[in-house]
C-alpha cells in the first residue's frame, strides 16, 4: 500500500466511524438474530479497507450516510415501519433491456440511439466493435452458457422479482438463473481485500435512509451492461437509491464507477413494476432445462433443432474467460495488462 | 463450442421453401437468454399445422408443430417462446395449446432456413389468438459506427 493509498483509507476510515451507530462493533461478537445469513461470525467492521479504484464511489456513499445520520435503524421490533415491497415485480420494459435509460429508442419497434455513457477510449471501441460483430451475425451471451447476468446488468433484466426485506438483510432475487442479490444493512464494511474476490453480484452493503435503501457495491466480475450495450471491468462499482415511488412502481437511481471503462460516473435510472398475474410465482430457474443453444466456431449463436445430430469440438474451459466474446477478452486481457505495468510486471 | 455438421440442415432449408412461407414486414426477437441475431427480424412467416408438444418452460419454452409441406412430407417446426412467467403475463397457459391442437402460427424465420422462428402469435382453431410478446421485442442495436 503507498503513502497516499494510506492516507485515503485513514480519512475513509474515520468518515465511516462517525457514521457508525454506537454497538455495532459490539454486535459483531455479540448474540445474533436467527434467520438470515447476517448471521454469520464474519462481519468486518464498517472502515474496513477497499481499493482505491472503489474510493470515489465510497465517498458519495459515505456522504450519503452521513447526511441520513448514520441511517434509520430498523430493528426487529420495528419491522412494521420498514417499506412493503412485498409482492412480485419485473423490469419495466417500455423503454426496452438497455441499461442506458438516457439513450434513445427500446430496441423493440424504435431502433436504439447513441449510447449515452462517457465511455473510455478502449471502451469505446471495444463496444462499436460489439455492435459491427453484433450487425454481421455474430453475438454470444453468457447467459446461453447458463452463466448468471452479473451485476449491475442483472438490474436489465426481465422476467419476475422478489424483495426479501429484514433489519439486517436485504435480498433481492430476479427468478432468471435464480440470481439473487445480497445487500447488507447489519453496519458491516465490505469483504477485506486480503480474502476478496470477484463476485457475480458483486458485494454490497447498504442503509436504510428511510424508506429508501441505499447501496453500495463493489468486487463485481467483468461482462457487458446488456446485449449491444457497453462492456464493464472489474472495478466498476457502483451507488444505488431504491425506493417505491406509488403502489406498483419501484425505482432504482444508479451511479456507476468504473475507472477503466468510464472517463465519469454513469446514472442511469432503472424502473420495476408490479405484477399481478395469476399463477404467477417465481420458480427454481434451471437453465439446462431447455437450452439448445451453442456458439458457432465464427462466434454466433444458434439452436440445435429436434432431429438435428450436431458434433462439438468441447475443449477445457478457462474459468475466467470461456464465456467472452473475443473482443471481451481482449478488453479485459488489457485491463490486466494496465494493471500490471503499473505495478512494475509484479501480479 | 463449435458446430462441426447440421445434418439435417440443407433438407429443412429445402422444406421451408417447399411450403410457401409468407413473408411480410418486421417486428420481433426475443428478451431472451441467447442472442436473437440468427432471427430474421426483418421477415415474418405464417405457417399452418398440428401442435405436436408445447413446453413450457425454463428458460425458453417452445411449440413443437408439425407442418405439411407441398411435396406431402410432414416437417416438425420449433417456434422459441418466452418462459412461463412472461407467457402468463400474456395469457398464455400450458395448456393453451394441446398436442394435436390445429394452429396458425406466425413468426420471425430463422436467417439459415432451418425450421424453426421467434414465436410472435398463434391462432387456435377455435379463432383465439395468443401473442406472445404484448410490448413486441427487441430487434435492433445503436447505430454502428465506421470502422
Amino acid at each position: 500500500m503507498d503513502r497516499d493509498t494510506s492516507k485515503t483509507y485513514a480519512v475513509i476510515a474515520i468518515a465511516l466511524l462517525a457514521t457508525v451507530p454506537v454497538g455495532v462493533f459490539a454486535q459483531s461478537s455479540g448474540p445474533r438474530n436467527p434467520g438470515s445469513t447476517a448471521n454469520t461470525p464474519d462481519r468486518p467492521p464498517a472502515n474496513t479497507p477497499i481499493p482505491d479504484y472503489y474510493q470515489a464511489s465510497l465517498q458519495s456513499y459515505v456522504k450519503m450516510k452521513a447526511e441520513a445520520h448514520g441511517g434509520t435503524p430498523f430493528r426487529r421490533d420495528t419491522y412494521g415501519k420498514m417499506p412493503d415491497w412485498s409482492g412480485l415485480w419485473s423490469r419495466d420494459l417500455s423503454h426496452g433491456l438497455k441499461f442506458d435509460s438516457k439513450q434513445s429508442g427500446n430496441g423493440f419497434n424504435v431502433p436504439l440511439g447513441p449510447i449515452t455513457a462517457d465511455l473510455t477510449p478502449r471502451y469505446k471501441a471495444a463496444f462499436e466493435q460489439k455492435l459491427r460483430e453484433v450487425a454481421s451475425g455474430n453475438e454470444w451471451d453468457q447467459l446461453s452458457d447458463c452463466l448468471p447476468a452479473g451485476y449491475p446488468r442483472w438490474l436489465t433484466e426481465p422476467f419476475l422479482r422478489e424483495f426479501i426485506l429484514t433489519p439486517e438483510e436485504t435480498w433481492w432475487i430476479n427468478e432468471q438463473q435464480s440470481e439473487a442479490r445480497r445487500i447488507y444493512t447489519d453496519g458491516r464494511g465490505h469483504v477485506p481485500d486480503e480474502i476478496a474476490h470477484g463476485l457475480w453480484d458483486g458485494d454490497s452493503i447498504g442503509f436504510w435512509d428511510n424508506q429508501t435503501l441505499v447501496v453500495h457495491t463493489i468486487r463485481v466480475i467483468h461482462g457487458e451492461y446488456q446485449r449491444s450495450q457497453p462492456d464493464y471491468s472489474y472495478q466498476t462499482s457502483t451507488l444505488e437509491r431504491i425506493h417505491m415511488v406509488d403502489h406498483d412502481t419501484i425505482v432504482d437511481e444508479v451511479t456507476v464507477w468504473d475507472p477503466k471503462g468510464l472517463r465519469t460516473p454513469w446514472h442511469v435510472v432503472m424502473q420495476y413494476k408490479r405484477v399481478t398475474d395469476a399463477g404467477a410465482r417465481i420458480d427454481m430457474w434451471s437453465c439446462e432445462g431447455n437450452n439448445n443453444v451453442i456458439r458457432t466456431a465464427s462466434g454466433s449463436s444458434q439452436f440445435i433443432l429436434p432431429g438435428e445430430s450436431v458434433t462439438v469440438t468441447r475443449a477445457y474451459k478457462d474459468p475466467d474467460t470461456f464465456y467472452l466474446t473475443t473482443t471481451q477478452k481482449k478488453l479485459f486481457a488489457q485491463d490486466e495488462a494496465e494493471d500490471l505495468a503499473k505495478q512494475g510486471g509484479k501480479k | 463450442m463449435t458446430i462441426r455438421t447440421f445434418e439435417c440442415y440443407a433438407r429443412a432449408r429445402t422444406a421451408a421453401a417447399a411450403m410457401g412461407i409468407v413473408l411480410l414486414m418486421p417486428l420481433n426477437a426475443a428478451t431472451a437468454h441467447h442472442s436473437a441475431a440468427m432471427f430474421d427480424h426483418s421477415k415474418k412467416l405464417t405457417l399452418s399445422g398440428t401442435v405436436k408438444n408445447f413446453q413450457f418452460t425454463n428458460p425458453h419454452s417452445w411449440l413443437m408443430v408439425t407442418v405439411t409441406g407441398t411435396d406431402g412430407n410432414p416437417v416438425e417446426w420449433g417456434f422459441e417462446a418466452e418462459g412461463p412467467s412472461t407467457l402468463l403475463h400474456a395469457g398464455i397457459l400450458p395448456k393453451s395449446f394441446r398436442p394435436g391442437d390445429k394452429v396458425t402460427v406466425t413468426a420471425n424465420p430463422m436467417r439459415d432456413g432451418r425450421p424453426a422462428g421467434a414465436l410472435i402469435s398463434v391462432v387456435t382453431a377455435d379463432g383465439s389468438v395468443y401473442r406472445t410478446m404484448p410490448g413486441a421485442p427487441p430487434a435492433s442495436h445503436p447505430p454502428i459506427p465506421k470502422e
